[in-house]
């Protein structure tokens, strides 16, 4: 049961990574011909500045998670290698919680600001709402990340 | 009850070290330090708005698009065989020199440094093509491993750069002056990599085989075609900022757009390639942007509880020289590069460093290449040297000890290219200057 869920929640978290990176064309196509017009012709594309901060944000939220599971958030871990396994696994769990503690602020208040929120971009009138909302949706799977990482380390412990 | 600010920034200062050192992610332990130091000073309410609008507001910073750029434009590049053609050009051309094979590599990396932004892509793609070569020849592993690493080094100082990037958004510096004023110190530091090479190979002449087939100069000629490529988006790409054509964003698009259409004219784009240049730069870019946004929550709470000032207030009242103070904060910078990776290391440290160097009245450009110098030095010093591992996966049947051997000589050049530009500053500014005007 908690296998296949895990299975489940990481495979969207993937996907949700595939979604965000595939803006990278999008945003390096539109931000060469900005730049272009620009150049050879004194004309821009109107709303391409703000598109392409839109899109570095799905980009950026939506791979947090992403980036989690493929264990890219740096960390120093030769200490903690070092220590008693016992207490090694024991101070994981600990910073881990600290961790999740600041994710699920993260989250909890990505809802609240993006609820709040009314304001719309200068040039295309872009609602902002739902692109913060992807600060809760990214923290949120980040936070299931780290809670399997804990499930690993309390088992570890359990041993 | 009264709160110190003071005290309460220093003890959070102290717990981000003790958390990282404990292993918890550096980004995380630095947002969360940052929150709570936030609640001691101000509030609970102020201080989980401030986080969670700190993490929208660096991701949807629209500057910093040039990091996702700049990393798919270098695997582009990567995955277009240029690291192949750059390597048989430039051994073309160094085959009568001592350790040739070894001065090749330190060339190509920089030809490819000039293309890609980041140090261990350098490293690992310059890996691939030189370590096997190198090994036909018989050299030295210390010597092939060294070069290999050293030179990966260079794709943090030879723009594009997420080195010069990630200091020009911490200390809001222009990134396209950053950039530009790596380009010089960059060439110095491979004439210096070069350098070591070379007076390698003469002083043991048995780890560095010569290769005597005689090179014509009809190959040599058409050799350079390799160099072409690159040369021709370096020149476009950078060329763009220092003419002010282009932003760094902006640059970074078109050096991606034009590397994509190259590699597909090529055909050596094949999907699996594509994948893992859209995957890698995804990741490198939350990797790097959460760091800058733990790193600006921290920021936030350290300027409250005045550190910084008064920092820079205690060092400038010290009755000694400023380069005996910068020389300390490089000795810090060393001792913490074997232990933290590049980024990590200047999202940590310049909140409180940059207010020092400003205020000893050292040159913001300027600093900046002393510190992607020593973030240079950072990917190679053991125990936590990036490239070091970066290479020990390439390079097959290598034992890690070896590789930290053969780097040693090359840390030794990238400590006198920072003597050399501390002494004469203008190597650095020089192009910068000439950029406003």
């Amino acid at each position: 049961m908690y296998t296949s869920a895990k299975n489940v929640i990481q495979t969207i978290t993937r996907v949700l990574g595939y979604v965000g990176m595939v803006f990278i064309f999008p945003m390096m196509l539109l931000t060469s011909a900005d730049a272009t017009f620009r150049d050879l012709f004194s004309r821009t594309i109107p709303g391409a500045f703000e598109l392409s901060s839109l899109m570095l944000s799905i980009l950026v939220l939506l791979g947090l998670a992403y980036a989690q599971q493929m264990r890219d958030h740096v960390r120093v871990t030769f200490l903690v290698e070092r220590l008693p396994q016992k207490l090694g696994t024991i101070v994981t769990i600990i910073t881990t919680l600290m961790s999740m503690s600041i994710v699920a602020i993260l989250c909890w208040q990505g809802v609240v600001l993006a609820l709040e929120n009314t304001q719309v971009s200068d040039m295309l009138r872009i609602p902002q709402w739902p692109f913060r909302m992807l600060v809760a949706v990214g923290a949120f799977f980040l936070l299931l990340e780290f809670f399997f990482d804990l499930v690993d380390s309390v088992r570890r412990l359990a041993e | 009850m009264i709160v110190d600010p003071v005290m309460i920034g220093i003890l959070g200062s102290v717990s981000v070290f003790i958390l990282i050192f404990l292993g918890m992610h550096i980004a995380f332990s630095m947002m969360f330090v940052g929150f709570v130091g936030l609640y001691i000073l101000c509030a609970f309410e102020p201080a989980v708005a401030a986080t969670a609008s700190t993490m929208w507001e660096v991701a949807s910073f629209y500057p910093y698009t040039v990091i996702p750029l700049f990393v798919i434009m270098g695997s582009l590049a990567g995955s277009s065989g240029m690291t192949r053609d750059l390597y048989s050009s430039f051994d073309k051309w160094t085959r009568k020199v001592p350790g040739g094979l070894a001065v090749a590599t330190i060339g190509a990396c920089g030809a490819f440094a000039a293309v890609s932004g980041s140090s261990v892509a350098t490293a690992a793609a310059m890996g691939t093509v030189a370590l096997p070569e190198m090994e036909r020849f018989k050299y030295d592993p210390k010597l092939s491993t060294g070069s290999v690493a050293a030179g990966g080094t260079l794709g943090f100082l030879i723009p594009p750069s997420i080195g010069f990037v990630v200091y020009g958004m911490l200390t809001e510096q222009s990134i396209g002056k950053l950039l530009i004023s790596g380009v010089l110190p960059g060439l110095l530091l491979a004439g210096a990599y070069a350098s070591i090479c070379v007076l390698w190979a003469v002083l043991y002449p048995q780890a560095a085989p010569r290769d005597l087939e005689p090179v014509t100069w009809k190959e040599k000629l058409t050799a350079l075609n390799g160099v072409k490529e690159p040369l021709f988006i370096f020149l476009f790409v950078i060329g763009g900022i220092y003419t002010g054509f282009f932003t760094p964003d902006e640059a970074g698009a078109i050096g991606a757009t034009i590397l994509l259409v190259v590699a597909t004219v090529k055909r050596k784009l094949t999907w699996p390639a594509l994948f893992s240049s859209l995957t890698g730069s995804i990741r490198i870019s939350v990797m790097v942007l959460m760091l800058v946004a733990g790193a600006n929550v921290f920021s936030t709470f350290m300027a409250l509880s005045t550190i910084p000032v008064q920092a820079a207030n205690w060092v400038t009242s010290f009755d000694v020289s400023r380069y005996v103070i910068l020389a300390m904060i490089i000795l810090i910078y060393v001792i913490l590069g074997c232990f933290l990776d590049a980024i990590s290391m200047m999202v940590l440290t310049l909140p409180v460093v940059f207010p020092i160097i400003l205020a000893l009245h050292f040159d913001p450009i300027w600093f900046g290449v002393v510190a992607v110098l020593m973030m240079e030095a950072g990917l190679i010093t053991p125990p936590m040297g990036l490239n070091l591992f970066t290479v020990a996966g390439v390079a097959k049947g290598v034992r890690l000890e070896t590789i930290i051997k053969g780097t040693a000589p090359f840390l030794g050049a990238i400590i006198v290219v920072a003597i050399i530009l501390t002494v004469f500053p203008n190597i650095a500014l020089v192009l910068p200057k000439m950029m406003g005007k």
